[in-house]
């Protein structure tokens, strides 16, 4: 009766309509929060093996040119 | 030592994962394992980069200078890890993935800065010019970070304040001990990616010196 008295019509008869369900907002937001976490988690490993990614290329960038100007000083110095 | 890390963060997981979730924030507050122990770590690296880049100075021994880089471009991978994984935490707890908070504000100029750092490097081919820029540059850049470690105390922030060393916070015995493993699992693996940095530089030097061999042929 108080709220009737407050509020317009239209907008108690909205409130009465809308779908208030306490427990499929607390599994949406432990769903979210699962989701977050696993995200996190991804995104942290991802980035850590880009890099490493990153550091094995180059690694193996490095050992050519290493082995490409090792074999053209011995040439040089053989000629 | 890289494959220690691995097993370490691998076998910690599990134990993450059976921890009780915490009060207000539920199964997400695990991001704290990654999130801090990721933040230490490159802030340990920017003190180390500091004192080798003041000993190139004094010294103009181009081992510090090595070592400068190393621990900058691995720590700019940790400082990453500390953005990206913050962001998500915010999405989730705050409902927003970027806030332009002290805190973060200033750790993402402290990225942007050693990013400086290491495009300034490339843009310099002289290598005793580019070891004295880098050195003068990475001192300049240390400046932020104690900004970004006392931000939340200097001002009104959104950031949780510290849970350790702190009288504000508290973290129970079991996930203390998860956490301490995993801070000297990522402090080892960020040991073993700098040790392999640091040896990919020596052998750049040692091609700098082949190349000037050979073209003095």
């Amino acid at each position: 009766m108080y709220m009737n008295a407050q509020l317009p019509a239209p907008v108690l008869a909205l409130l009465l309509q809308a779908d208030f369900d306490p427990i499929r907002d607390e599994i949406g937001r432990l769903q979210r929060n699962f989701q977050g976490l696993i995200w996190g988690f991804i995104a942290a490993w991802v980035i850590l093996a880009g890099y490493i990614l990153m550091l094995t290329m180059r690694e193996r960038r490095i050992r050519r040119e290493m082995e490409r100007l090792k074999s053209m000083i011995e040439e040089s110095e053989k000629k | 030592m890289l494959v220690l890390a691995a097993a370490l963060l691998a076998g910690n997981l599990y134990v993450i994962a059976h921890l009780a979730d915490e009060m207000r924030q539920g199964q997400i507050f695990r991001i704290i394992f990654f999130h801090v122990p990721a933040a230490s770590a490159a802030m340990i690296g920017s003190a180390v980069a500091l004192v080798a880049s003041v000993l190139f100075l004094v010294t103009k021994n181009f081992k510090y200078d090595a070592l400068a880089v190393s621990v900058t471009e691995v720590g700019l991978a940790f400082l990453a890890v500390n953005l990206v994984t913050g962001s998500i935490w915010a999405r989730v707890i705050w409902g927003v993935w970027w806030a332009w908070d002290p805190r973060l504000t200033s750790a993402l100029i402290c990225w942007i800065l050693y990013a400086g750092y290491l495009i300034l490097r490339q843009a310099l081919e002289e290598p005793t010019q580019r070891a004295t820029f880098a050195a003068v540059y990475s001192i300049f850049a240390f400046t932020d970070v104690p900004i970004v470690y006392f931000s939340i105390r200097w001002w009104r922030t959104i950031h949780p304040q510290p849970v350790f060393f702190s009288k504000t916070g508290s973290f129970p015995a079991e996930w203390g001990r998860a956490f301490g493993l995993n801070m000297l699992a990522i402090f080892l693996l960020y040991a073993a990616l700098t040790k392999i940095r640091l040896r990919q530089e020596e052998t750049q030097r040692e091609i700098d010196y082949l190349r000037r061999t050979v073209h003095a042929f």
